[in-house]
């Protein structure tokens, strides 16, 4: 009896220890969420107040009036978007032509690549940063979209997947007259479904969020993405974090969704992407 | 369509896989290309379908040289051992690939794809997937896959290879009649000689990247070229015994023993040979040559398979179970014309 | 035919499959030309250029000036001090938690995806999202952390306000957001044991304890060294961090300069390129030398056993 008991504290415990680790991982989200619809004078109570009064969507009316947060907003969508289709099209004909065409040092290249994964991005900035000034980029959307177009690390993934695929069904498809092009079209990629919706997801994760390098390139206000927006707003916003709060809600919130909606494939994804690191 | 193939030979680096290679295959003819693992049979199959280049030599398809052609000009049907259906796509979608390549119209491409999904008996299984099918309905449509675009050869590589002994029966007389049935002129590789004999009209045999024998299945049973030849076909194996021709009678080794027969008259004094015995040309004869011990006595039936101990050497046989023979029996042994052969010690050719 | 150490395959007599490959890799090369290759190429070239101006692209000398002159920089010299701070407090506290965590759910229980969910949400949020959220938190006069801490007396804490205390903010906040990825690796790391291994060990008696520590942990060595290594170099590089919490001020005195405010500072602000390259090349020695180090040891540990 005894035994049965300590087996149930154990599993009590973890529970307990779990779930309070889970509290305190969520509850900046919960904070910032609630904070969002408290009034002004709510947020500067002191005690603070746990839950808004009402829920009403007056500070978000505000924030977006105070600060062309639509206009962030769309500049984001539209920038994760192209992000997104661009990475997704070299991607798929990269890790092609390095997993199924041969070609001479093919082999070699692409380790030299994967030796390449490593260079952090501050090395790059730079260069980077005066390369957009002279194409005369600088301050324009395409200039967040372009650096990112090659991603080492979403065609290494993609071409594993890629050989993975028998050589039987390349030949077939040979013989039966299909070109490269359409064996890779309507073969190669509706099979590789999972590994591409993982690239797709984590490249939009990583363009919605991304913060240092618009900071860098963009300057006005009606080119910004949402967190240098956001941050900006930070002035403006002053001494109504309420309003602050609200801003912030709308840039994380869309991301949570897609979370909630494709955890799976996002996990994974990031555990393949720590594992090759 | 007719092939041939004109000193064919393929070289991997320093590896000859096929050497030197001519035959001359007929139309419509059903071939087995067929040799132990790793003698370049399924090269030679690649190399047909354009897969992979050759190293030296011709191909020729109705006279046309079609050694530097692209795979998707040659009009060939291929079907991999592992069937390579895609399979995200259904059957009828697999089905009707080729001649979607081929930007054939959508109607005409349905009609002929359900025509041959009724040829090979899956025109119940349209809607479904590969990882749905068993592996004989995979293979079928692998088979009605290359079939659709009317191809003038047919490819298979090792078609039987992955089916349980059951299936492999049944799917062996399924391709003989699809193949009768359409006429085309289809290839086969194999390591399994009985499932060439049993189907093919011709069988091509291959050893270490080199043409051993092609003909008939008769003639490769009944007249080897070779003592490869001999060995390779027929259940159960042929059996070599070693000796020397002295005096127009074969000597064992060992000198235990000797037979003198007609055949060994005008081979050359002193010539090391193998006399090749099938185990169905040996019978009991009073006034048979061969002196021969009973070792040991399988029951089959209406047969017994008998292993016959001359001089030193052992063969099989098989005799009429009438004969109730027992082991330390000893016997007079006569051979029939058939199934008897002479091979040259070191070089395997055949001398009668 | 010309042999060639590569063979190409599939016969073809058009002169076009020779050149498709090449097309092929074209996008994706062209990317990594521009946008990695010649940076790098150009930021280890500018850093030897010694008074590099980028408006004339014009220099003195090619010389180990600019380096010179960061090595030398007490600014820079700080700026490393904070950094390295920050990465000896972040990477060990976050590695031992997420261990724990990650153990804590490995275990078969309800509501996993529930879990899951909360754990790992930081990790697709945008870090000045949270950053500002947290900023809001630690609020010295009405923020909910003074607020809870003083439920155990203890007097209100200047978290962003006073020097003191702003690393352990910042520290609090780096170790919140880089948790769920590194527990994501752990926990990938513990299902790829063998669960035979526990069954054996419960067969010859022990407990879970003694499990944990003497089989988990030691098979769980190779996931935590990759841990270690890609947490410390990511946390060389904070900034982002720095960003929502303290209005893009690093810190409140200055006090948490690290070294990519230094280079950002170094080219934003005194246009000075060459040191913000020299600069930038020496965080990558400092970096490479660290993850050569952690490799080394970590050998040295797995051929102990």
């Amino acid at each position: 009896m005894k035994r049965i008991g300590r087996k149930n504290v154990a599993r009590f415990f973890v529970y307990f220890a779990l779930a309070a680790g889970a509290v305190v991982m969520v509850f900046p989200f919960f904070w910032m969420f609630s904070s969002a619809f408290k009034t002004s004078t709510e947020i500067n109570k002191f005690p603070p107040q746990w839950l808004p009064g009402s829920l009403s969507l007056a500070n978000f009316k505000i924030a977006f009036e105070k600060a062309p947060f639509a206009r962030y907003f769309l500049n984001s969508v539209v920038v994760m978007a192209s992000s997104v289709a661009v990475t997704a099209f070299t991607t798929i004909l990269g890790a092609f032509a390095f997993s199924r065409l041969k070609f001479p040092g093919r082999d070699m290249l692409f380790s030299l690549l994967l030796s390449m994964m490593m260079i952090p991005f501050e090395m790059l900035v730079i260069t980077n940063y005066s390369t957009i000034v002279d194409i005369g980029l600088w301050d324009k959307l395409p200039a967040l979209i372009l650096p990112f177009t090659s991603s080492i690390f979403y065609m290494y993934i993609l071409r594993n997947f890629f050989q993975s695929v028998p050589d039987s069904l390349y030949y077939s498809a040979r013989v039966d007259g299909a070109g490269n092009w359409r064996y890779l079209w309507k073969i190669m990629v509706p099979m590789a479904r999972p590994s591409l919706v993982t690239i797709v997801l984590l490249n939009a994760l990583a363009s919605w969020n991304s913060f240092l390098w618009p900071m860098y390139v963009i300057s006005s206000t009606d080119n910004r993405t949402l967190p240098w927006g956001l941050q900006v707003f930070t002035t403006e916003a002053g001494f109504n974090p309420e309003l602050l709060m609200a801003a912030s809600t709308v840039v994380v919130l869309p991301m949570i969704a897609l979370f909630l909606f494709a955890r799976k494939s996002i996990v994974r994804g990031v555990a393949r992407g720590g594992l090759k690191g | 369509m007719r092939v041939t193939l004109d000193h064919l030979t393929k070289r991997f680096g320093d590896v000859v896989a096929v050497s030197d290679f001519s035959t001359e295959l007929g139309h419509g003819e059903l071939i087995a290309l067929l040799g132990p693992s790793g003698c370049g049979k399924s090269t030679i199959l690649n190399m047909l379908a354009g897969i992979v280049p050759a190293t030296s030599g011709k191909i020729l398809f109705d006279g046309e040289d079609a050694t530097d052609m692209p795979p998707e000009k040659r009009g060939i049907g291929l079907v991999f051992q592992n069937y390579a259906l895609y399979p995200h796509m259904t059957v009828l979608q697999n089905i009707c690939f080729p001649l979607e390549v081929q930007r054939v119209p959508k109607a005409e491409r349905l009609q002929r794809a359900e025509e041959i999904a009724k040829l090979v008996h899956v025109e119940g299984l349209l809607k479904r997937r590969p990882a749905e099918l068993s592996g004989g309905q995979q293979q079928r449509v692998a088979i009605a896959r290359a079939l659709v675009k009317n191809p003038r050869l047919l490819l298979l590589d090792e078609p039987l290879s992955n089916l349980d002994a059951r299936l492999r029966l049944e799917m062996r007389e399924e391709i003989r009649r699809i193949q009768q049935r359409t006429g085309v002129t289809t290839i086969f590789v194999t390591h399994d000689q009985e499932e060439a004999m049993s189907i093919s009209d011709r069988i091509v045999l291959m050893k270490a990247g080199a043409l051993q024998q092609s003909g008939v299945p008769q003639a490769l049973y009944h007249d080897p070229k070779n003592r490869f030849v001999a060995d390779f076909l027929g259940n159960p194996p042929i059996c070599n015994l070693p000796g020397v021709v002295r005096g127009g009678a074969f000597v064992l080794e060992d000198g235990s023993a000797s037979v003198a027969l007609p055949m060994f008259g005008g081979v050359a004094e002193g010539a090391r040979v193998s006399l090749a015995l099938r185990a169905e040309s040996a019978f009991l004869d009073p006034d048979g040559p061969l002196a021969c011990e009973v070792k040991s006595v399988y029951q089959m039936g209406k047969e017994e398979m008998a292993y016959l101990r001359f001089g030193t050497v052992e063969f099989r046989a098989y005799i009429d179970a009438e004969n109730g023979l027992k082991a330390g029996d000893r016997v007079h042994i006569a051979l029939k014309s058939r199934g008897v052969f002479v091979f040259d010690a070191e070089t395997g050719a055949r001398l009668r | 035919m010309k042999r060639q150490k590569w063979e190409r395959d599939l016969t073809s007599h058009r002169r076009f499959s020779r050149v498709e490959p090449y097309l092929y890799v074209l996008p994706f090369a062209l990317g990594i030309l521009a946008f990695t290759l010649y940076p790098v190429v150009n930021v280890v070239f500018m850093s030897f250029k010694e008074n590099y101006s980028h408006l004339t692209r014009g220099f003195t000398e090619w010389g180990v000036g600019n380096y010179e002159l960061v090595l030398n920089d007490k600014k820079f010299v700080q700026a490393i001090g904070n950094t390295l701070n920050y990465v000896l407090l972040v990477v060990p506290i976050s590695t031992s938690i997420a261990i724990v965590v990650a153990y804590l759910l490995n275990q078969k229980l309800r509501f996993s995806a529930l879990f899951q969910t909360a754990y790992f949400l930081p990790m697709v949020t945008s870090v000045t999202a949270v950053g500002l959220a947290w900023r809001l938190m630690y609020n010295e006069k009405f923020g909910i952390i003074n607020y809870l801490l003083s439920w155990f007396g203890i007097d209100p804490i200047g978290w962003l306000s006073k020097a003191q205390y702003s690393m352990a903010a910042l520290v609090i906040f780096g170790v919140w957001n880089i948790l769920p990825f590194t527990i994501i690796l752990l926990l990938s790391g513990l299902q790829n044991i063998d669960p035979q291994h526990y069954v054996a060990a419960r067969v010859d008696g022990a407990k879970s304890l003694r499990i944990f520590f003497r089989i988990t942990v030691p098979l769980l060595l190779p996931t935590i060294f990759l841990v270690l290594i890609i947490n410390t170099i990511s946390s060389f590089k904070v900034f982002s961090e720095l960003y929502p919490l303290f209005k893009g001020l690093p810190g409140p005195l200055y006090n948490l300069y690290t070294v990519v405010y230094y280079i950002r500072y170094a080219m934003v602000e005194s246009r000075k390129y060459g040191i913000a390259a020299a600069a930038a090349i020496v965080l990558f020695l400092f970096i490479f030398a660290f993850t050569m180090v952690q490799l080394f040891v970590q050998r040295k540990w797995v051929n102990r056993r």
